[in-house]
């Protein structure tokens, strides 16, 4: 599968090499392959050695039927060891309706797959060029979680709009997704054998750049219903999952250098799923702090802290711990993260990265339910990665 | 002594030919905004300019399409253009077009190889805005006044 992807690419980038074509069909792609380790963690694999499962390929194209109406498509293939799970999807695939564009106003409206456009890295999260780093902040940027929060299958409507104060993106949607198997357990525990669903999910944010300013700042705001129907044999009971994230953003860009940092507030309500009928509502609270040097035009240097825990009323995780009978340590309700990276474009549409992560802490690792405390059997563990990237 | 004060001397002078070199760059190098001849407008405001390189607005007042025409990253006219026209980095720019070209969102601009590829597409595409260092403009396209203000 793998082969045929990377083969599908490197034959329509020499097709394409990735510019207008006549008409108005436009086609982009981007590959990237890449080494990861994190040690004394199932992070990326179960037994923590040097692994090669850090692929991403995609390939994307849009037409316009006319002034008011395109469709867009990408599809990707993607591999992150136990991260998610690994093939091929649709990223997004859906009808583009300008409602209005003025000097002013840029209104459209998305119907089909549309892209979660409200964070930060949200839009762009498997396209690695666009990313700043290999692996995101886990915060706002749960992997397990990655594939309710890439987009949904409804409704999308985003607005731009220019006055004397600066520039505003105004943006809603509503829909769902289809979890799939692999997912559920990878979120829940491979002891999960019945069927989750992410029966909603809203959004709204804001985000507004003062004229001259270099700087913006954003607020949004996420409501999604998930139920659970137990399958046999299964260690959860039928329930519902309700879930509220706010988040706020801010991002200045210097000439020299950027900051970007996002806090999150999020709330998860559980009515049923678990046989002992334990309190697992919850208020995680997460945020990152990301600065980035641009050393030359082709070389950037990153560092970036990131904390979450998991409750804010059990910070240092102890009534958790205590909860599960002294079988899940306390370290994996919190993580705090160090990352420290560099990149360097060496020709054009070509980029080599590598970045070193200090962890401390377990929580967001998957499965979460039920965590692999086996695997991540101390406080304290690393990953490094190193990435090459090509895009077109 | 005296050394020392020829050496400071010196180093002054050059720092001010620096400079002075610098400004009568800044004063020539002037980044014109050029529209094909079929535009109906004569002139835009800066942020007017910066809201359609980031490509968000896509047609003209009378409905047509706008096309933009950039150089590439690197190049010193697209960067000055970026500085002193757009009020933002090239980096940030570029920035803004990947996650239209990517998360399917919008298109990005039409890249060209160089200046004179920029006068030859805009002279030739109805609707082309794109930018050049000064000069004398061809037919078939002209230069729109820039304002400062909002």
């Amino acid at each position: 599968m793998q082969k045929n992807v990377f083969l599908l690419l490197f034959l329509s980038s020499l097709t394409f090499s990735g510019l207008t074509l006549a008409g108005d069909l436009v086609w982009h792609g981007f590959g990237a392959q890449g080494v990861i380790q994190a040690n004394d963690s199932n992070y990326i694999n179960d037994d923590g050695d040097v692994s090669y499962r850090l692929t991403e390929v995609g390939l994307n194209t849009s037409y316009r039927i006319n002034q008011k109406l395109r469709v867009s498509a990408q599809g990707i293939y993607i591999n992150g060891g136990n991260r998610f799970d690994e093939g091929v999807r649709i990223d997004y695939l859906f009808l583009d309706y300008q409602v209005l564009n003025s000097p002013r106003w840029n209104i459209n409206a998305h119907f089909g797959r549309y892209k979660n456009y409200h964070w930060l890295y949200s839009a762009t999260r498997d396209v690695p060029h666009t990313m700043p780093s290999i692996v995101l902040p886990q915060s706002s940027y749960f992997d397990a979680f990655r594939n309710a929060s890439l987009g949904s299958d409804g409704i999308s409507l985003t607005a731009q709009h220019l006055n004397s104060l600066g520039e505003w993106d105004i943006r809603w949607s509503y829909g769902n997704t289809q979890i799939k198997q692999e997912q559920t357990e990878n979120l829940m525990s491979v002891l999960a054998t019945g069927k989750l669903k992410h029966d909603f999910d809203t959004q709204f944010s804001v985000s507004f750049s003062p004229l001259g300013t270099g700087l913006t700042l954003g607020g949004s705001f996420l409501s999604a219903g998930f139920s659970y129907n137990a399958g046999e044999n299964d260690v959860f009971i039928d329930g519902e999952v309700a879930l509220e994230r706010f988040m706020l953003s801010l991002s200045y860009s210097a000439e020299y250098w950027d900051i970007n940092a996002e806090a999150m507030r999020e709330k998860t309500d559980f009515q049923g799923f678990f046989f002992d009928q334990r309190d697992a509502d919850a208020v995680a609270e997460g945020l990152y702090v990301q600065g980035r040097l641009f050393v030359s035009p082709d070389v950037t240097l990153l560092a970036r802290i990131d904390t979450f825990d998991a409750n804010n009323r059990d910070r240092n995780g102890s009534a958790y711990q205590q909860a599960s009978g002294g079988a899940v340590p306390a370290y994996f309700a919190f993580r705090d993260q160090l990352t420290l990276g560099a990149s360097w474009d060496f020709a054009n549409n070509w980029r080599i990265r590598g970045e070193f992560h200090k962890v401390k802490g377990r929580a967001r690792l998957a499965p979460v339910f039920i965590p692999d405390t086996v695997a991540n059997d101390s406080k304290y563990w690393d990953i490094w990665a190193l990435q090459i990237i090509y895009w077109f | 002594m005296l050394n020392i004060r020829r050496i400071g001397f010196r180093l002054l002078l050059a720092l001010v030919m620096l400079f002075g070199v610098h400004h009568t760059y800044a004063d020539q190098a002037k980044v014109r905004v050029i529209v094909n001849d079929n535009v109906n407008i004569n002139a835009l405001s800066e942020s007017r300019v910066r809201w359609i390189f980031s490509m968000r607005q896509t047609t003209w007042e009378d409905g047509s399409a706008i096309k933009v025409y950039v150089l590439h990253e690197q190049d010193p006219i697209h960067q000055h253009f970026c500085k002193n026209v757009l009020g933002m980095f090239p980096y940030q720019l570029e920035r803004m077009w990947n996650k239209l070209a990517y998360s399917g969102l919008g298109e990005k601009p039409i890249l060209v190889d160089d200046s004179q590829d920029m006068i030859d597409m805009v002279s030739q595409e109805p609707g082309a805005i794109g930018y050049v260092i000064s000069g004398s403009l061809p037919p078939g396209m002209r230069e729109l006044k820039i304002s400062k203000e909002g």
